[in-house]
């Protein structure tokens, strides 16, 4: 494996690996801050249950998170240090910034998952608030930085140097307000299903009472309000995507020859010399009007730039339908699930086909994630900074990447079935046993000997 | 006084507090290697209580280092990421070893399980590995012999790094870690769990991990001196006062732990860290990378360090007071409004 190649794979693999915690850890403190809103409101204890069960997870899910970032923080530099030297003159800022969201989020992280018997009930449930803000503040900063990267502005070149920066012009780059609005709604669209997905697999294997039907009932909630926006969200960037990264777009939608009308097409291979696809489900027009709501419009091809310019389109092309297709299903399942809650007069389906398609959409729309981001990140190729760093001239000079892609990959592996692991056996304790007192909680953990009188 | 030097100082004061929070809770780790025997359960429980809360928090301070050299000092953070290629990946993989470990071990199902056990395995170790491998790489920028004589950086020019100055100074950065973390834990045995046993237990590990310290400081001062001279030219203009300051604190550490007055002894031992970063910081100035990248050469234009310096004050108005409160509720004697004391307490 040549260092460029060792280099790319362990930093595509850092990113595919932190970006599902990422996502959850946007997403789950926004549902833990709505839970046990609701069980101080309602004072069911159902609520609080839900509540405890989440907050032991998170703890985990959130520590992982917090070390294949550092992961990442790292390997900007071990990997790509060409990189940093030009990125951090002109899109430090955000980094730092997203510093500071890290560090509030890991603050009111630890009173939260910590200050169950140190904090009054309101002031637990307010220190909630300052971790989802802070989530969403660090996915807005980190993603303006990739965006930067896709469309950078801010800087001028002057022989080979870089002057006249201007930081909050990189920051509020072009791509900025689709990206970082996309990649939100993601992490919220796969948070839910995820939930969803956990309670509905319970339910299909016989689980009964309240606490599923509730814990299904959020996670679905959450899904069928981020989904409809995630789609729209994803028009609105591809449109842009068009006018703005025309050579990212046309590898997505494999138009190789700039043409007026152009087809959509649906599914297919891409051919990863030329572009040009084959075997797809061709729509006429179809493309020029999804792009410009205009079906003679002119859709810039491929060949626009030379041959060592263009990203491989069979990856770009086939990811970004994969994306496209997973966030459709996950759509179908959320109207589908509220349609027969309203129809059936508010009571949960238990259609066991509906429910194994929930099951279906919690993966698939970590999925969708993974592709958006291969979309966003391989349409950019050959370059790491549109237009100005090739990827090839941003890698170290340091030797043996491909040992160290190898025990990068070796203690991810480590990593996640230690997690899975965990994860179930944390999933297969016995519910905490829950009262109500005075204005807030009494939880009791089962031990591990009630755990074996359970015949866990 | 330019604004590079604002940022630089901000910095230091960053490395300084990651060394004071981030190194008690390697210390801790490496104090959990070392418990074995009648008291051993007590020692992985308090060190448990004592991490769970804050270690994310505390580890943080890292990568806001991590993120203000790239920002405020891109050039030289890109050679530092070629030089050090070898000891900083192996300080990550520590790193990322040590949070996993801890929180696996911390949330396994069964405390005592062979799951648990293998996890504090890792915990420990990776508790050593890292602040080894961080300090070493500090004392490989110190020396002054990082890079190539041409001024250019190279993974593998190991001379810069494998010499007895910077493994001293590796291993002081470890038996420093835990001392800091020795003498936390003494307070928290005594105040939190209110076991007078641990307490006594922490303060005979303090004094000693303390000793090591002083001993390896000194061996690093004199090796310094052969093969790191502009640190010791430095230390001989500048930094002199500062290193005196630091040893007069040392010792009033180690008497304080001996008559008991554990909570001067905790303020102290912040005290001796922050001279003893502060005395390093003095010498090697005005160098960020000696000697090829001081910090008049390799610092971003002034208006992004502007930039960079008012989202540095916005961003502190919020963490230090949260800071402040996390504190507060889990660490110190005067509890925070909303606060309650736990019912076992």
């Amino acid at each position: 494996m040549s260092n460029l190649l060792a280099a790319r794979a362990q930093m595509g693999t850092s990113l595919a690996f932190h970006i599902i915690f990422s996502a959850l850890g946007v997403g789950i403190p926004l549902l833990l801050c709505i839970v046990e809103g609701l069980a101080l409101r309602t004072k069911n204890p159902v609520w609080m249950m839900l509540t405890r069960r989440w907050a032991r997870a998170a703890a985990i899910l959130f520590a992982i998170g917090a070390v294949s970032g550092t992961i990442l923080s790292f390997e900007l530099g071990l990997l790509w240090p060409t990189y940093t030297k030009f990125a951090g003159a002109v899109i430090g800022l955000p980094f730092m910034l997203e510093g500071f969201a890290f560090f509030t989020e890991a603050i009111f992280l630890g009173l939260y998952l910590y200050g169950w018997d140190r904090l009054s009930p309101r002031a637990h449930w307010l220190c909630s608030f300052p971790i989802w803000i802070s989530g969403l503040a660090s996915a807005w900063f980190i993603v303006s930085a990739n965006a930067w990267m896709n469309t950078p502005t801010g800087f001028v070149m002057k022989h080979g140097t870089i002057v006249d920066i201007n930081p909050l012009q990189a920051i509020f780059n072009p791509s900025t307000p689709y990206e970082t609005v996309h990649m939100i709604l993601a992490c919220y669209v796969a948070t839910g299903f995820a939930v969803a997905a956990t309670y509905a697999l319970a339910i299909l294997r016989g689980k009964r009472g309240e606490y599923y039907r509730k814990g299904l009932m959020v996670g679905m909630l959450m899904a069928v309000i981020a989904t409809p926006l995630q789609i729209i969200s994803g028009d609105f960037n591809a449109r842009y995507l068009a006018d703005y990264q025309p050579i990212k777009f046309a590898a997505m939608e494999g138009v190789t020859h700039t043409e007026q009308g152009a087809a959509l097409k649906i599914g297919g291979l891409a051919d990863p010399n030329t572009g040009q696809i084959h075997y797809a489900i061709e729509i006429p027009k179809g493309l020029s009007l999804l792009a410009y709501l205009n079906p003679d419009a002119t859709i810039k091809g491929l060949e626009q730039v030379p041959r060592q310019d263009r990203p491989n389109a069979l990856f770009v092309h086939s990811s970004f339908d994969g994306m496209v297709a997973s966030g459709l299903f996950g759509l179908l399942v959320a109207l589908l699930f509220w349609g027969l809650y309203w129809f059936k007069k508010r009571t949960i389906p238990e259609n066991r086909l509906l429910l194994r398609g929930i099951v279906l959409a919690g993966p698939l729309a970590f999925l969708a994630i993974e592709l958006g981001w291969m979309v966003t990140e391989l349409g950019r190729q050959p370059w790491v900074i549109y237009g100005y760093l090739r990827t090839k001239d941003a890698v170290t000079t340091a030797p043996l990447l491909n040992v160290s892609f190898l025990v990068f990959s070796l203690v991810y592996i480590l990593l996640s079935a230690a997690l899975i692991w965990l994860l179930l056996q944390i999933a297969h304790r016995p519910l905490p046993q829950v009262k109500v007192v005075g204005e807030g909680y009494q939880v009791i953990e089962p031990t591990i000997a009630d755990a074996e009188e359970a015949g866990i | 006084m330019d604004a590079a030097l604002i940022a630089l100082i901000v910095l230091w004061w960053a490395l300084i507090t990651y060394a004071v929070l981030g190194g008690a809770d390697f210390g801790a780790g490496v104090w959990d290697f070392f418990a074995v025997g009648r008291l051993a359960d007590r020692q992985r429980n308090l060190i448990n209580h004592a991490l769970g809360p804050v270690w994310e928090a505390n580890h943080v301070w890292l990568i806001f280092l991590i993120v203000g050299l790239f920002s405020v000092f891109p050039s030289a953070f890109s050679t530092l990421s070629i030089a050090l290629f070898f000891p900083f990946t192996l300080a990550l993989l520590g790193i990322v070893l040590r949070g996993a470990a801890f929180i696996y071990r911390y949330y396994a199902v069964e405390t005592t399980g062979r799951f648990a056990r293998s996890w504090g395995r890792v915990f420990s170790v990776s508790s050593v590995l890292t602040p080894f491998f961080l300090g070493a790489s500090a004392a490989a920028v110190a020396s002054g012999k990082l890079l190539l004589p041409n001024g250019m950086a190279d993974a593998t020019y190991f001379v810069s790094w494998i010499s007895p100055f910077v493994l001293t100074i590796g291993a002081m950065a470890v038996s420093l870690c835990a001392t800091i973390a020795a003498v936390y834990l003494t307070v928290e045995a005594r105040d939190t769990e209110h076991d007078r046993e641990l307490a006594e237990s922490y303060r005979l590990k303090a004094l000693i991990a303390g000793a090591i310290t002083a001993t390896l400081g000194a061996l690093g001062l004199v090796l310094s001196s052969v093969e790191s001279p502009i640190l010791w030219q430095g230390m001989l203009v500048r930094a002199w006062p500062v290193v005196i300051v630091t040893m007069i604190i040392g010792l009033a550490t180690a008497i304080t732990l001996y008559t008991r007055h554990y909570n001067t002894a905790r303020v102290l031992i912040i005290a001796e860290v922050a001279f003893m970063l502060g005395a390093w910081g003095l010498a090697q100035y005005p160098y960020i990378i000696p000697i090829n990248y001081t910090i008049g050469n390799s610092a971003n234009a002034p208006n992004v360090i502007t930039a960079i310096l008012i989202g540095l004050a916005c961003g502190m108005v919020i963490v230090i007071p949260s800071l402040y409160y996390l504190f507060s509720v889990f660490k110190l004697p005067y509890p925070a409004p909303e606060a309650q004391r736990s019912a076992n307490e």
